[in-house]
């Protein structure tokens, strides 16, 4: 059952665009990411929603009702505030139970499902406090709190963890994700994050420029992106993409750059040909180039720029041909900065992408 | 709020500037209560007793200036023969009711002046501003005329138009700044909460209350203490306070006793407002200076 449709919508700042015919539609129950940079349209997609912002045009349906003309307080949706925005002149327990106050509940239903939701949301203990006395980590969960108090039809949640340190955002993370699917309510969550939405979304719509990009699994999003600028930037470390020209020489299909020349794979050869581009894109995710001492057929001769060591992985930069290389590799590598190497990349999983348009081709 | 010390070490110059400065403030602390001390302390005397100085190096003398028996007959005379009570209440309409005024309408004002964006918002903050530049002496001819005209010289609601059309300027730009103090999210969480926009701003109300309170205090000394508004616009029907005292230097009598009773009369309610309020007004008007 389809609980939320975005259908042609559009806005418009003056004369500048910043969502352009965006099309979309959740499942009921369904965790949706928007993703994308600072200035995508994200925030934009979810303040119109909520109804916070006007619809220049298009329509927006909750279930089947189209929202686009409803005060927020008629659609039936609650929403959690990048800032928190809590009421800091009241305490936590009015800050939770305030959506049922305002809807009228009796005192004493407000009380226990405040409670309810304080409880499981491990803050039963500060609900006699003020915002200002609380950390970063518990304002948040207040205002999750004033969320999930009552049951609207869909959750809209604006970067809600943005502002933890690492620590805490990656346990907030599960638990939110735990949340979610303990309450089954349709979830909107807006995020720059693209780990955030990788590991928390059932699907994700990464938008730029104001443009839905792709909408699809975490699994699809990150094995297919659709083009160049999703496939930079989901992943981190963020895939290579190396420009590079098409060449055919007898039966071989050879990618050309100034630093090496690599021979494609019968899949990729395939696709190169039949697209008829000249310019490519060659995309490999570190975790799919390999980095050696010694060199082999097909391999491409670099030296090592720098290499940081993120714990369980070691990121080794190769310089070949005056392109970045990224490559992941064992903690353990021996190679040192300016070092010479040699990488090769693992055909089935790399990706080509136009040059001039930045679609996928394979 | 990150408290830090002032470091500071002594010098020989330090601790001499430190005393003058101590001195300083002794003789300033003299200046300022003494006429307060007279003042009451005449308003509970027999009017020859109120003049008896001591002879110069009679110190002695001087105990006379604490040492009297109090007579409460000039308070009496003011509400007996005078009618002051009268000039009390009207004082206190037209201040309260002029502060309530320029508060209901400056904040009104001031949130959209906070919250909305259109053209022309600098110039008509400025021009707003701008109407208190003149003095008031400048505009009290027209004002006059304007007032006369409508009927408004001589009554209580003339003056509470006076005074809320200087207040209203002043209102505007103090509440302003608390507004804008205040995140709009705030105020989009409570729409989402399920707060129609008008719940949603009274919901952030309390939030600027320290600032409405400093300011209605202010409205209500300005026009508790005005005078030039209150011998014109309020002259006749409308007397408040000071006005009335005013009129108790006849030329062929001064009053003394009955003057120094109505200051006290108009100055009591005042300092006992202020200290009343002390804590909210200082923490109102330093809140909007300093963003989070």
């Amino acid at each position: 059952m389809v609980a939320l449709k975005i259908e042609n919508v559009w806005k418009y700042y003056g004369d500048t665009v910043a969502v352009r015919d965006l099309n979309l539609e959740c499942d009921d129950g369904e965790f949706v990411c928007m993703l994308g940079p600072s200035g995508c349209g994200k925030s934009s997609t979810m303040r119109m929603l909520a109804g916070l912002e006007h619809i220049s045009s298009g329509d927006i349906l909750l279930g089947d009702r189209r929202i686009n003309d409803l005060a927020p307080k008629d659609r039936d949706i609650a929403m959690v505030f990048e800032n928190y925005a809590l009421y800091p002149h009241k305490t936590v327990a009015e800050n939770i139970g305030n959506p049922l106050r305002l809807a009228k509940v009796a005192k004493h239903e407000i009380r226990k499902r405040v409670q309810e939701a304080a409880d499981l949301l491990e803050i039963g203990h500060l609900l006699d406090r003020k915002p200002m006395e609380l950390s970063g980590g518990q304002k948040q969960r207040v205002a999750i709190g004033r969320v999930i108090v009552r049951q609207p039809q869909i959750y809209l949640f604006d970067e809600p963890i943005a502002h933890l340190d690492a620590k805490l955002r990656a346990r907030m993370r599960s638990e939110l994700k735990h949340l979610q699917q303990h309450l089954g309510v349709t979830t909107v969550y807006v995020t720059h994050d693209q780990l955030e939405a990788l590991s928390m979304a059932d699907r994700i719509a990464v938008m730029h420029e104001g443009v839905l990009q792709q909408f699809g699994t975490p699994a699809e999003i990150y094995s297919n992106p659709v083009n160049a600028w999703v496939a930079g930037f989901v992943g981190e470390p963020a895939m290579n993409l190396i420009a590079c020209s098409c060449a055919q020489e007898g039966n071989a299909v050879n990618l050309m750059h100034d630093g090496f020349k690599i021979t494609l794979d019968d899949r990729l050869a395939k696709a190169a040909l039949s697209s008829g581009e000249r310019d490519l894109r060659l995309g490999v995710r570190p975790e799919n180039v390999r980095l050696t001492a010694d060199p082999d057929d097909g391999m491409i001769a670099g030296t090592v720029f720098s290499r940081q060591l993120l714990g369980s992985d070691m990121l080794v930069d190769v310089l070949s041909g005056g392109d970045h290389i990224r490559v992941r590799t064992d903690p353990k590598s021996p190679f040192e900065a300016d070092e010479k190497c040699y990488v090769s990349f693992d055909f089935d999983h790399a990706h080509l992408f136009s040059a001039e348009t930045g679609i996928s081709i394979v | 709020m990150a408290s830090r010390d002032i470091v500071q070490y002594d010098t020989g110059l330090s601790r001499l500037l430190s005393v003058l400065a101590k001195v300083f403030l002794a003789a300033y602390v003299v200046w300022t209560i003494l006429p307060f001390v007279i003042m009451i302390g005449s308003s509970m005397k027999d009017l020859l007793q109120a003049f008896t100085l001591p002879e110069v190096g009679d110190w002695a003398g001087t105990s006379a200036l604490v040492h009297f028996t109090p007579t409460f007959k000039h308070y009496v005379a003011l509400f007996t023969e005078e009618s002051f009570g009268t000039y009390l209440s009207n004082s206190l309409l037209a201040s309260v009711g002029s502060a309530l005024l320029a508060v209901i309408l400056g904040t009104s004002c001031a949130y959209s002046m906070s919250r909305y964006e259109f053209r022309g918002k600098k110039d008509l903050l400025f021009w707003i501003i701008s109407t208190r530049m003149a003095p008031v002496v400048a505009v009290i001819v027209p004002l006059y005329a304007i007032f006369r005209n409508f009927g408004l010289v001589g009554t209580i609601p003339g003056l509470i138009l006076a005074y809320t059309t200087f207040n209203l300027p002043f209102a505007i730009w103090m509440l302003k700044g608390f507004f804008d103090n205040v995140p709009y999210a705030v105020e989009e969480a409570a729409q989402c909460d399920g707060a129609t926009r008008f719940q949603a701003t009274l919901m952030i109300l309390p939030l600027v209350a320290p600032g409405i309170g400093a300011f209605l205090v202010l409205c209500i000394l300005f026009a508790w203490n005005d005078f030039l508004f209150a011998t014109i616009i309020g002259s006749g029907a409308a007397k408040t306070l000071p006005a009335a005292t005013k009129e108790l230097v006849q030329p062929q009598n001064v009053q003394w006793g009955k003057i120094m009773a109505a200051g006290v009369v108009t100055t009591a309610p005042m300092m006992l407002l202020g200290l009343l309020i002390r804590r909210y007004l200082v923490a109102g008007l330093t809140m909007g200076a300093v963003k989070e």
